[in-house]
């Protein structure tokens, strides 16, 4: 893996996005947008569910409003943050946060389509009775979950202080 | 550029200090500060989204705006507080950065548009609160709101890169500066 990362950062294009000052910059605060974009979409589709928004509205409706959002903003994070993965590669592979984010990210994503799954076979209609406490459960535990790949995702930058002696960076 | 007393004494507070001494705190701050500006942000968009007419105008804006600004407010809150902290940390070096202070002119912007809405433009709502496009003036405070609220992050994300330099940054210079103190 070492190895690999050593060969990405090496190459033409890894060199241009270390090299050209604004590729980053750019990159990360694009990044940070569709962070707003999908967190918030997860939100409202868990708050619905919850019912703290959008009860005038079935959980179909609230579904087709926010999910092409989340998707959407998912594949914008997902480009943006292969970029910056090739522009940096020996820092993220040798940090724990980005592989336990990683790790994280694909159970979250599967998380939104399980607990909305679960959400649509109890079929919630616009003042319709509550869901599932399964339903419930799980739209807390996206929630939570999305909370914590935000918070790695940060903690990319400063992988000893978090993690110490577990740090990948502190062992190589 | 002259740094005042003030920023001088902040710097110099024990909650400044325990900031700059404490390994940990940094990370878990600039990541909770990262969570609010997500939310304050997304539920802005959804609202501004709604004086646009997007997706559509059949759900009442009052109702769109009223159920997500605790969230936003709240989110908001967090984000001066963890914000202030990350300022109080480092403040000479924030003090004299420009991406620092442009950031807060378009936080005030943004504060001036929303204000301006809601003492004018909203107190008309009852006549285009559904069904019935918003008027020019909530277009454009929604669409200004938009643009100002995208400026503000992109600005923060930018003092990370330009802290202690003020964009004097020499050619050869790392620019990620994250653990410059």
């Amino acid at each position: 893996m070492v190895e690999f990362a050593q060969w990405l950062q090496a190459t033409p294009l890894s060199i241009t996005v270390q090299s050209v000052k604004w590729i980053i910059p750019l990159l990360q605060s694009v990044h940070i947008l569709m962070i707003g974009v999908v967190f918030v979409s997860i939100l409202m589709i868990a708050l619905r569910v919850l019912g703290k928004v959008r009860e005038d509205e079935s959980f179909a409706d609230v579904w087709a409003r926010f999910a092409p959002w989340m998707w959407s903003g998912i594949v914008v994070m997902a480009l943006t943050g292969v970029v910056l993965v090739i522009g940096e590669p020996v820092r993220e592979f040798s940090s724990t946060s980005f592989w336990i984010k990683m790790v994280l990210l694909l159970t979250g994503v599967a998380c939104v389509v399980v607990f909305s799954r679960a959400a649509w076979s109890t079929g919630a209609n616009a003042g319709g009775a509550g869901f599932s406490g399964g339903a419930r459960s799980a739209a807390v535990v996206t929630v939570v979950l999305w909370l914590a790949i935000i918070f790695l995702g940060r903690a990319i930058a400063y992988d000893v202080e978090v993690w110490g002696s577990l740090s990948l960076s502190a062992a190589s | 550029m002259d740094t005042p007393a003030l920023v001088q004494a902040i710097q110099a507070s024990a909650i400044s200090e325990w900031m700059r001494g404490s390994l940990k705190s940094l990370p878990v701050i600039e990541a909770v500060h990262v969570m609010a500006i997500a939310v304050v942000f997304g539920t802005i968009l959804i609202v501004d989204l709604r004086l646009l007419g997007f997706p559509d105008t059949k759900r009442s804006f009052t109702r769109t705006s009223d159920e997500l600004l605790r969230w936003t407010w709240s989110a908001f809150a967090i984000a001066v507080v963890t914000g202030a902290l990350m300022f109080a940390a480092n403040a000479s070096t924030y003090y004299v950065n420009a991406m620092f202070r442009w950031k807060l002119v378009a936080l005030l912007c943004a504060g001036v548009n929303m204000a301006v809405f809601q003492l004018v433009t909203n107190r008309t709502v009852a006549g285009w609160d559904r069904n019935v496009p918003t008027p020019p003036a909530g277009r454009v405070a929604g669409a200004l709101s938009i643009l100002l609220w995208v400026t503000v992050i992109f600005l923060g994300r930018g003092i990370g890169f330009t802290k202690g330099y003020d964009f004097a940054v020499p050619e050869d210079a790392e620019m990620d500066l994250e653990y410059l103190q």
